[in-house]
């Protein structure tokens, strides 16, 4: 064979270069030359024999990817890019994930101190954080749509149960993946939802050694520490991930082997015409899907970069405390239906029974509902449950969100509202100059203070509405319903059974250090039939400094 | 086709402008976050102080305003003054040269927080010594500690040396009432040395319930008073035989500040407080503090 030398001398300096980097694109994209790549991008016809099909036959990258597809699926319906846009999202985390691994030390001495460092010392680590928590969160979103989808077109039916059944694994893997990472960033939220959540195992039923000895194995010690952090960490990091590929190849297999579904429309019952597709159908990987895939890849990018900059902020609260347990622990939204469930039935059958009978029942479906049609129309009960289903988790989400929580006792209720030991809250929102010292009720106006305005308007909403106004006196509240209880007189009003009657509630700002402020909120409540007595004596204190910056981050 | 090229193309270049202009921002942001973690710790300082230091060093760090943990009444300060300029102004305070300290203010007053001081009622708070605290939480309070300094606070002239007589009859007539207040409240001898009606209800220091008779035997050629006078302006010229640990330490664990603390007539009512009488005999001429 001619060397290149021989070729210069040949054809010249210029002929022989051309011809050299031709060779090497063609042995690059396995079968494609410079000539191929850019009659595909003109929307040429293929040459023969067609050279766009050689990169699945001889090459690596798409030899699992389909050559050409049917037409009818390439549009947006049915498939809304679900399964492909959950691949992505799954490449997304991995390589943000490995990003966050650089600056990551999982041990519970420098975890925290670590995300601050990404925070303030990398350069876009910030971002990278952002993005890979809302990634998580957008993947979540993505997977469970893309199940839904499934289930609406009928996609699960014959021969596609496997499909399925592979899928349930990746959505059980994805929800476990997402919230094993919660644990990592070793902050109060972290810590506390993971304890709650593990602690179910120990409700186990059966002898009680199983339930400890499980707690223990995922613990690593009986409360989560070094051991704990280790596990998760390596759950979050190796196990799962390697599981969700594995399982991945497996279900994306069966999607290619299987052909994609087409329509229910598009194909006569009991029919499966995805596999077969005529000629004239055809939609081509390269060059149509192709660009399609990258041009999916460029606005999903642009989706989540703008979204993680100005559209979601990932939280980040106090190092984790074992002995300070904050007032309110919740799970990630992606959970909170769980959470709804426990106040509905007992932890023991919820967590043991409820929740593995309804996966299973998810698992087996699609060998269990042997309907042969996927059309609508011969489907309306299913779809009718699917409905029923959503609004039920819709519901229980809802039960599990703070709105429905068990409620502490008022005073400390419009505390944690105004000045909540973790996250954001009007009054912790204030700029540093805007806390004028001074003594402050709810609702006052301070002239040429918006800020604290708004936050004093913010005391006198959470006040109203769990605060009542005695008969005949003249306290601005709504109205009390007094009832007697075998225990005492309890006092409510419109939003809860347990109000404070004419409450006496103040917020004091001061001067902690030279940049510090000390804010004290004060609540006295006395006992409208005992007036030597103080229903409610309560205050909280929290701090702020000059430089904490709450209002932006 | 043609379509999906375009937008992609207009998307992967956003992309690229959106990250090129935040990259712009970065240096700000993470300036903002840094200083974001240090205010924030300081915050946590502030809740640990007053939650666990106040109680001996005053809910202002000034070792005034001193209360009991359980029952919330007022007692004396046992703690050393925090809200201090000779701690936290300047770079090195008198105690760490005294130490020869090697570190910075900072390694000094968390190694202090952690390990505690041996000898005198500051525990160790550092979970790696058997304390609550956990090592973030100490470098919290460390944090709250240091941020007391201030342009105010160190401009503070230092307050005018007392001129200290040399010999204790020089002192002024002593009340033996306020003497008792400042020996329980204001100095907080109490919280280390006990109350003087009850022997063995020190803590720390040695009882003095008995000083007016074992304070003229201690030392060759002086009075009582002279010996006491000597001791509260400077600890460490006698170590007592008795604490309540075996013998007491040296050097002593009692603050070498009374000198700077108290007025003449202080000085004059607790000795007279601790030896029952309000005129003192002198034999010998004491060593004055520098």
């Amino acid at each position: 064979m001619a060397t290149f030398f021989d070729q210069v001398s040949e054809m010249g300096l210029k002929q022989a270069t051309i011809a050299k980097v031709d060779e090497s694109v063609e042995r690059l994209t396995a079968g494609m030359n410079l000539n191929d790549i850019r009659a595909a991008l003109r929307g040429d016809e293929p040459r023969r024999p067609n050279p766009r099909l050689r990169p699945h036959a001889d090459g690596f990258w798409l030899h699992i990817r389909p050559s050409f597809y049917h037409t009818e699926v390439t549009q947006i319906y049915p498939s809304f890019r679900l399964g492909w846009l959950s691949t992505f999202m799954f490449v997304w985390e991995t390589v943000t994930g490995i990003f966050l691994m650089i600056f990551y030390t999982p041990s519970p001495e420098v975890a925290y101190q670590d995300i601050w460092n990404i925070l303030g010392n990398v350069p876009l680590g910030q971002l990278m954080r952002n993005l890979h928590r809302f990634g998580a969160e957008v993947m979540v979103v993505v997977v469970a749509l893309h199940m839904l989808r499934t289930f609406i077109t009928g996609s699960y039916k014959h021969p596609r149960q496997f499909t399925w059944f592979t899928g349930m694994i990746l959505l059980v893997l994805t929800l476990v993946l997402s919230f094993s990472g919660y644990l990592l960033p070793w902050d109060q939220l972290a810590y506390w939802a993971v304890t709650v959540a593990v602690s179910a195992a120990e409700a186990m039923p059966g002898p009680e050694v199983l339930g400890t000895n499980v707690n223990l194995l995922l613990r690593g010690a009986p409360t989560i520490g070094a051991g704990g952090l280790l596990r998760f960490y390596l759950l979050h990091v190796l196990a799962l991930p390697l599981l969700l590929a594995i399982f991945f190849f497996v279900h994306y297999y069966k999607v290619v082997i299987h052909g994609h579904s087409l329509p229910p429309g598009r194909e006569a019952i009991g029919e499966d015409s995805g596999k077969r597709v005529p000629r004239d159908e055809r939609t081509y990987f390269i060059p149509d899907i192709l660009t399609s895939e990258l041009m999916w890849t460029a606005l999903a990018t642009l989706f989540l970069i703008a979204g993680s900059i100005w559209f979601y902020n990932a939280p980040l609260e106090r190092q984790a405390n074992p002995l300070v347990t904050p007032l309110h622990v919740v799970a990630p939204w992606y959970l909170a239906w769980s959470q709804g469930w426990l106040k509905l039935a007992d932890k023991v059958f919820i967590a043991f029974v409820f929740i593995p009978g309804l996966a299973t029942a998810f698992f087996v479906m699609p060998y269990l509902e042997v309907g042969k049609s996927r059309r609508y129309a011969s489907r309306r009960v299913g779809i009718t449950v699917s409905m029923l289903f959503i609004a039920f988790m819709w519901m229980s989400n809802w039960m599990g969100s703070p709105e429905y929580r068990v409620q502490s006792s008022p005073d400390q209720e419009v505390s944690q509202e105004l000045m909540p030991q973790e996250g954001h809250s009007a009054l912790k929102e204030v700029p540093y100059e805007a806390l004028e010292p001074g003594v402050y009720r709810p609702g006052d106006v301070v002239p040429e203070n918006p800020h604290l305005t708004a936050a004093l308007a913010e005391f006198e909403h959470a006040m109203m509405q769990r605060s009542c106004t005695l008969p005949g006196t003249d306290a601005p509240w709504p109205e009390c319903r007094v009832e007697e209880t075998p225990t005492g007189v309890r006092y409510g009003n419109n939003f809860t059974d347990d109000a404070m009657p004419n409450p006496d509630a103040w917020l004091t700002i001061d001067n902690k250090q030279h940049n510090m402020r000390q804010l004290i909120l004060t609540f006295e409540v006395l006992d409208p039939d005992n007036p030597d007595r103080l229903l409610y004596d309560y205050s909280l204190t929290g701090y702020r400094h000059e430089l904490s910056n709450y209002e932006e981050q | 086709m043609q379509v999906k090229i375009i937008i992609g193309t207009i998307a992967f270049m956003l992309t690229m402008i959106v990250i090129g202009f935040i990259s712009l921002l970065e240096p700000a942001r993470m300036e903002a976050f840094t200083e974001a973690y240090t205010g924030r710790s300081i915050e946590n300082g502030a809740e640990l102080f007053a939650n666990n230091c106040a109680t001996c060093h005053g809910i202002e760090g000034r070792a005034e305003e001193c209360f009991d943990p359980s029952s919330g009444e007022p007692t004396g300060c046992i703690g050393l003054p925090l809200n201090n300029a000779q701690l936290v102004c300047g770079t090195r305070s008198a105690r760490m040269e005294q130490l020869e300290w090697a570190g910075t203010k900072q390694d000094f007053i968390q190694s202090t927080i952690a390990s505690g001081r041996v000898g005198t009622a500051m525990p160790t708070w550092g979970e790696e010594f058997g304390g609550p605290l956990q090592p973030n939480q100490v470098l919290d309070l460390t944090l709250f500690v240091l941020n007391w300094e201030s342009e105010e606070l160190c401009a503070e002239p230092t307050p005018e040396p007392v001129g200290w007589p040399a010999t204790v009859a020089e002192l002024p007539e002593g009340n033996p009432d306020n003497g008792q207040d400042h020996y329980a409240v204001t100095f907080g001898c109490q919280g280390c040395h006990g109350q003087v009606v009850e022997e063995g209800s020190n803590t720390i220091g040695p009882w003095l319930g008995n000083i007016a008779e074992e304070g003229a035997e201690r030392v060759e050629g002086y009075t009582a008073a002279d010996y006491v006078y000597e001791s509260i302006l400077n600890p460490n010229a006698h170590i007592a035989p008795d604490c309540p640990n075996g013998p007491c330490t040296e050097p002593s664990a009692m603050p070498g500040n009374f000198a700077q603390q108290m007025t003449l007539q202080d000085m004059a009512d607790v000795i007279a407080y601790l030896l029952g009488t309000n005129e003192f005999e002198s034999s010998a001429e004491i060593q004055l503090p520098e």
